[in-house]
């Protein structure tokens, strides 16, 4: 009866969102099939690859916002992160600095500006969609204000090898991804503050009650949705060279898109990383094979938000018994 | 003067368009000091050209966001694209523009009521759901037309959007004017709108005293999509064309403009006044940066600042911008 004295779960392969991970896992099989049949270049390796690049900054912010869904907020302020960030990595990179030291400043400042949204809806109790939308605005402003409608062109690509790059046959993107994934697993199901995440998430006063740091806990998932928001900077900056006026204008959507369709409740409380990457892998597959088949790009949207719309009439569907939800 | 100020500290919302009221006058002297040009008689029609399309949005804003739940609509701008998109097609079809501008706002009261229906009946939460009609509208705004936009207006539609009557521009005189002041009538003195502020203030007590509250939230949801739709009408008579992304932006402005003008963001507290003087301050700021050619960017970073403060309790409070109606002795 030792188990008995341990109060703590045992170790699950499955996770709450079991279910979830299996249907998407099979919607990109069959999906996948679909676009193979239509199109003899999708099923490439070199248009994997292009794909898992593109993935490549989605994929490490969706990871972020997982952590902040689950606390149960929300930042649609990280395309601005993103854009800021970027011009602070492109600056440093003109006045000359190497990369060991532009690196830190790109991730530094990411941690800053989510500190910022963090204290905005801790301390100012700004709800965490008005908050961030706001400094969506105030991150834009900056943007325009500073690079002034001009790219920022010419950088090095000394980190190009993280998104472009071969480790032993597999491609250094896929390692990066996996990286961020499993420090972010660690994060939230082996050490404490993942358990505070999840308590914040199901019910902050009883978090708060039981001794949690609520507002440090929040603070903290805006820092790391900021700082992944840098890294994914620095990688934009190290796969493009140039840093663009419309740099993030749609991550924000894209990942708490893939977010959700992962199956991280939005009301916070429960979620699943694995989900989130598959939703990541979704998405983009939706988007590179639309364009192989020659449909408009222009569709992707259409196609994310009643994917949207279905996953959440679903939840809904399925909770609709669920006195704490009515 | 005591009683005067008994009065105003009585009323949160009272005291909070006193601030508003204040706030644009600051706003107009500010303005007029940057530019030379801000303070002329022609100005004002100027500044009035620009208000009324947001001006519905938000108007539609604040009520959804005043009845609760917490409530919110991000697609507005969505639907004003696609309502725009979807009676451009009817005009190239050869039908005639004032029905076929009727059937884009018969098509925003349907875009309203999925909204509502994926809110309130399946109890999705608000920010979610429209976000995701938010991508769905506004996608097939743009898929369904590659991007470009649809021209063919005849030159008479032009009338509401460009038209003016007595100086001032039709589209607020004859649409919003006459809106704001129906929908203040109808939260300040019928039954209707007392059951708009009850859902908003305590939905299991309104519901327990016999209210419909689903239906209530509902049917504000389709008002806040017929509004996008007038909106869109108007966008389109002042352009002569129906832009596939006409009303991108937008709806982050409205939600800004119902939050300035006194809504509390999870319902209860509110009114129309406010939220036209907060349209006014905006685009107050919004025309006096451009005539004074001071770049967009500082428009965006004092939105934003404003968004943030006008919602913030403890900034709020110490600016007496925000006041939650907590009983008398507030």
């Amino acid at each position: 009866m030792a188990e008995a004295t341990d109060p703590r779960p045992a170790f699950r392969v499955a996770s709450p969102t079991a279910t979830r991970e299996l249907v998407l896992f099979i919607a990109i099989v069959v999906v996948g099939a679909g676009f193979s049949l239509a199109s003899p270049y999708f099923l490439t390796v070199g248009n994997l690859v292009q794909t898992l690049r593109a993935a490549l900054e989605l994929a490490i912010v969706s990871a972020g916002m997982t952590l902040v869904i689950i606390m149960g907020g929300i930042d649609v302020s990280v395309g601005g992160i993103m854009a800021v960030s970027a011009i602070l990595i492109g600056k440093s990179y003109q006045a000359g600095l190497s990369s060991w030291v532009v690196a830190p400043i790109g991730l530094l400042s990411g941690a800053a500006l989510g500190a910022w949204n963090g204290f905005l809806t801790t301390k100012l109790r700004v709800p965490p969609i008005i908050a961030t939308l706001g400094s969506m605005y105030i991150f834009s402003a900056i943007m325009f204000l500073v690079i002034g409608g001009a790219w920022i062109s010419g950088l090095p690509g000394t980190l190009s090898p993280l998104v472009n790059g071969w480790v032993v046959g597999i491609p250094a993107s896929l390692l990066v991804i996996l990286a961020v994934y499993g420090i972010g697993w660690v994060l939230l199901r082996q050490l404490p503050y993942g358990r505070h995440l999840h308590a914040v998430g199901c019910d902050e006063r009883s978090a708060g009650l039981v001794g949690i740091n609520v507002d440090r806990t929040k603070i903290a998932a805006y820092s790391i949705l900021g700082l992944l928001a840098g890294f994914a900077a620095l990688l934009y900056v190290a796969r493009l060279r140039n840093v663009e006026i419309n740099i993030g204008t749609t991550v924000a959507l894209e990942a708490i898109a893939a977010t959700i369709l992962g199956g991280t409740s939005i009301r916070g409380g429960f979620g699943s990383l694995l989900g989130t990457l598959l939703g990541v892998v979704f998405i983009r597959i939706i988007q590179n094979g639309l364009v192989l088949i020659g449909v408009s790009s222009l569709w992707e949207t259409v196609i994310i938000g009643g994917l949207l719309i279905t996953v959440l009439t679903a939840d809904a569907w399925r909770n609709r018994n669920n006195p704490r939800i009515a | 003067m005591d009683a005067l100020m008994g009065r105003l500290r009585g009323d949160p919302l009272r005291t909070r368009l006193m601030v508003l009221l204040g706030l644009w006058l600051v706003a107009l002297v500010a303005m007029s000091l940057v530019s030379p040009y801000f303070l002329q008689a022609r100005t004002v029609p100027y500044l009035l050209q620009y208000v009324p399309i947001l001006g519905l949005l938000g108007l539609g804003q604040t009520l959804v966001i005043l009845a609760g739940g917490p409530g919110i609509d991000l697609s507005v701008g969505s639907i004003v694209s696609l309502v725009g998109v979807f009676v451009g097609a009817l005009v190239t079809a050869g039908i005639g523009v004032w029905p076929a501008s009727a059937a884009g706002i018969a098509l925003g009261a349907g875009l309203g009521f999925i909204n509502g229906f994926l809110v309130n009946v399946l109890r999705i939460p608000s920010l979610m759901a429209t976000l995701a009609t938010m991508f769905a509208f506004g996608g097939l705004a743009l898929a369904t037309t590659q991007g470009r936009p649809i021209g063919g207006f005849p030159p008479e539609f032009g009338w509401l959007g460009q038209g003016t009557t007595l100086g001032m521009p039709n589209a607020f005189l004859f649409v919003l004017l006459p809106v704001a002041v129906v929908l203040h009538v109808m939260l300040t003195r019928t039954v209707i709108g007392r059951h708009i502020v009850a859902c908003g203030n305590d939905d299991r007590a309104a519901h327990l005293a016999g209210l419909n509250v689903t239906r209530v939230r509902v049917g504000l949801y389709v008002l806040s999509g017929v509004l996008s739709g007038i909106g869109s009408v108007i966008s389109m008579s002042w352009f002569l064309a129906a832009r596939p992304d006409a009303g991108k932006g937008m709806e982050l402005l409205a939600v800004t403009i119902a939050v300035l003008g006194g809504t509390h963001i999870f319902g209860g507290t509110g009114g129309i006044p406010g939220t036209i003087v907060a349209i006014l301050i905006v685009t107050t700021l919004q025309i006096g940066l451009q005539l004074a050619n001071i770049s967009a960017a500082w428009q965006l970073g004092l939105i934003g600042v404003l968004l943030i403060a006008s919602v913030s309790s403890s900034g709020g409070f110490k600016l007496g911008l925000f006041r939650r109606s907590l009983g008398a002795g507030a």
